[in-house]
């Protein structure tokens, strides 16, 4: 048995997980507060305001009804407009709840060989697979997942929409969209010191520049670029040294500057920032984990071709094992011994039993052999045979 | 996790609240029936306003304290689930480990799908990806779903004819599927009150199997006795309804052992292997930031992962006397009492002398280093 005693531990794990749509329900939250503290300070204000007006007789009870009637006009357009937000609110609280109960869920299983413990995972493995389907652009896989899965809750197919059509501006060297979106999103870049507006703005001098409409460039750096002086002015010196060089120039960092992998990294700032912003890691959950676990399992044999073992992931060398290479071995404080016929780990009820050319086998592996040989027991790596009454107890401790 | 789950649903008792309840509507009926009430009697003009302007004061304020009450608590559970769960799980991960690699992980999904019989979403993938899944082993798999939904329904003709196919390979991996197979047929005939059947069934498939399987043989034959009330007799274990969810284990075990590949999906594997292993990884992540040290991630992770014997697939030897994993060149020796050490830890023992007696580090057995041997595991 397997008991698993570190749930909290693991549901750290999680807390992207239920931060999302929290988030964004916290922040739908905030949208309809605005509108409607706005609404209210108008309407309390034109209710005295008529209030005064037909005391002194300046409105006739038909005005006063007109201009009721135009309040209640104006609260139904605040009603409408609310919906959109409303919507959100109930769709992004109605995710938080499925994924915290997802959660609970967790917590009520004691074990690592428990059949809920492998339902829990695959669901998870499917919702972090959607995940990162959704970052690497597989929209189509990833809702068809999802919904086969029945984990729509669970992920956030339509947060990737509007970052997609952003990215998708970017690689046709279009920064508008994306300065649409920082505007948007004004108040939280700041909170997280973004620089990615300056960088559009620098972007799009260089455009300009790279076009020569030297008269166009000057005219958008006093207007944009400027205003940024007092945190970036040396990337603006160095940005307007630009209007000295032509595009085909081979000096530093001019030709830099004018080179197209600018508009990559500026697509890589966006996803950051967006990420950041929306409480996603900036990697993707399923590479964390994968990584993790690759490392864990990696020893040096995986790579050497007698040792390999099909049932471990990084010994496969087309897939994971390539994957892995880069990745630290695992660590190791105590022996492990695995029986090359069983596939059983040696210990007090198995023991390791060595045959007189030093090879290590189980117990119970070598014994069952000998039952239906005869009593004799062949060494599966040199052939050997030997009379079961060869072997000897090796201690490992 | 259950405290969590019970404020939440507080929170969106009151977010339902507002939604169904709007108070919008209370404003919208306020103003509406103040306006009635002048067009009715337009000498009420002063009364109404005044006492629509409190009204619309006392429910203004009382929907601003609504939501502002849901914004705090809202923002107090955020809080409360940061301070508990939030991580740094970025510091366990090298983000660059995987470079220009993306096509093997994808490749690894494709595959992973086609292993979970999920064949409609590995296609998708591999076209959306721009992947080649090989069509054999994509037969392969829908060849093993096809049995196993088959043995789902309690069909076990398919995996038979499979196993019997497959006799020598699967006698070679020393498995007794076959014999298991028709075990479990004669049973599902004992439990449907067969016993003719079940007998004839045990004549013609059981001689063969004889010699390795004879005490549980004479046990299934015995329980034909107490057919009808197996459940109160000595063989109601034969009955647990676990046995068909093993046999179909067993069978997709030995299926992907034949074709070389491993039971269970290997991205699953890694995957659930490294949910386990994170949150310490994270940990020592952690602190060695706040103590400014740098691990040399290069070679070797900083912490022992706890794998569970299913997980571990191959022979680590740690020497308990230099607490260093044994090499090619610092390989395991074995003392003549059966104690295994590492080479250079003998060597040390010794004095580097061949001859040298000396006493075993764990009993009180004395050797020579020439008596000892290499050990492979």
């Amino acid at each position: 048995m397997n008991k698993i005693t570190n749930h909290d531990q693991l549901l750290q794990l999680e807390h992207p997980f239920v931060k999302i749509p929290l988030e964004k329900f916290k922040s739908s939250l905030k949208v309809s507060q605005k509108h409607i503290e706005k609404e209210i300070s108008t309407l309390t204000n034109t209710v005295s305001d008529i209030s005064k007006k037909s005391q002194q007789g300046d409105m006739n009870p038909a005005e006063v009804e007109k201009a009721l009637e135009a309040i209640v006009h104006r609260l139904s357009n605040l009603k409408r407009r609310l919906k959109d937000t409303r919507a959100e609110e109930s769709l992004y609280s109605q995710r938080t709840k499925v994924r915290l109960q997802h959660l609970q869920e967790f917590t009520t299983i004691p074990t690592l060989d428990s059949d809920g413990f492998g339902r829990w995972s695959r669901v998870r493995l499917n919702r972090i697979l959607v995940d990162y389907m959704l970052r690497e652009g597989f929209r189509e896989t990833a809702a068809l997942l999802a919904k086969s899965e029945g984990i729509e809750e669970m992920v956030d197919i339509e947060l990737f929409v509007q970052s997609r059509k952003v990215e998708q501006a970017l690689q046709r060297f279009s920064c508008t969209e994306c300065l649409q979106w920082c505007h948007e999103n004004k108040s939280n870049l700041k909170k997280i010191k973004s620089t990615l507006e300056f960088s559009l703005r620098e972007q799009e001098f260089i455009e300009l520049v790279r076009k020569r409409q030297t008269q166009e460039a000057i005219a958008y750096a006093r207007k944009h670029l400027i205003v940024w002086q007092e945190t970036h002015m040396r990337e603006i010196k160095k940005v307007m040294g630009l209007l000295a060089f032509p595009p085909s120039t081979n000096c530093q960092p001019y030709k830099g500057l004018y080179d197209a992998s600018r508009w990559k990294k500026l697509i890589a700032r966006f996803r950051a920032d967006n990420f950041a912003l929306q409480c996603f890691t900036p990697e993707p959950i399923l590479n964390v984990t994968l990584q993790a676990g690759l490392s864990a399992l990696k020893t040096p044999m995986c790579y050497i071709d007698e040792h390999r073992n099909v049932n471990c992931p990084v010994c496969d060398g087309e897939t994971l094992g390539a994957l892995a290479t880069d990745l630290p071995l695992s660590h190791h404080l105590n022996s492990t011994i695995v029986c090359r016929i069983s596939g059983q780990i040696m210990n007090e009820d198995n023991l390791p039993m060595v045959l007189p050319n030093g090879y290590v086998y189980s117990y119970n592996a070598l014994m069952e052999m000998a039952s239906m040989n005869n009593g004799k027991a062949t060494c599966p790596r040199t052939g050997a045979v030997y009379d079961i009454s060869q072997i000897k107890k090796v201690f490992i401790s | 996790m259950n405290a969590f789950v019970d404020d939440y649903e507080k929170i969106s008792k009151r977010q339902r609240t507002l939604e169904t309840n709007d108070p919008l509507d209370r404003l919208i009926a306020l103003v509406n029936t103040a306006k009635d009430k002048i067009h009715d009697d337009p000498n009420s003009v002063q009364t109404a306003l005044t006492g629509l302007g409190k009204m619309v004061k006392s429910v203004s304020s009382s929907i601003q304290d609504d939501h502002k009450e849901l914004q705090s608590s809202l923002s107090k559970f955020t809080k409360a689930l940061d301070k508990k769960y939030s991580c740094d799980m970025m510091a366990a991960m090298n983000p660059r480990a995987f470079d220009n690699k993306e096509k093997l992980l994808q490749k690894t999904i494709a595959l992973h799908f086609i292993r979970q019989g999920n064949f409609t979403i590995g296609d998708a993938f591999a076209k959306e990806a721009g992947l080649d899944v090989p069509d054999e082993l994509r037969h392969q798999f829908m060849d093993m779903f096809d049995i196993v939904a088959a043995m789902k329904t309690d069909d076990l003709e398919p995996a038979l004819q499979w196993a019997k196919l497959h006799r020598p390979e699967l006698e070679k991996r020393g498995s007794s599927l076959e014999f298991k197979l028709h075990r479990q047929r004669f049973l599902q005939l004992l439990k449907q009150k067969k016993d003719k059947l079940a007998i004839e069934y045990a004549q013609t498939h059981f001689g063969y199997f004889g010699f390795r399987h004879t005490a549980e043989i004479s046990r299934l034959m015995c329980s034909v006795l107490f057919m009808g009330r197996l459940m109160t007799s000595p063989y109601a274990d034969l009955l647990t309804p676990g046995t068909a969810a093993d046999i179909q284990h067993m069978f997709t075990r030995d299926f992907c052992s034949l074709i070389g590949l491993s039971c269970e999906s290997p991205l699953y594997l890694s995957v659930t292997v490294g949910t386990q292993a994170l949150p310490a990884m994270i940990k020592m992540a952690s602190i060695m930031k706040a103590k400014k040290a740098e691990w040399s991630q290069e070679s070797e992770m900083a912490v022992e992962s706890n794998l569970t014997d299913d997980t571990k697939f191959h022979s680590i030897f740690v020497c308990p006397v230099s607490k260093e994993q044994a090499t090619d060149d610092n390989p395991p020796m074995m003392m003549v009492c059966g104690h295994v050490i590492c080479k250079e830890s003998l060597q040390k023992l010794c004095r580097g002398s061949q001859n040298l007696r000396f006493k075993c580090p764990y009993c009180p057995q004395e050797s020579m280093a020439s008596q000892a041997k290499n050990v492979y595991f």
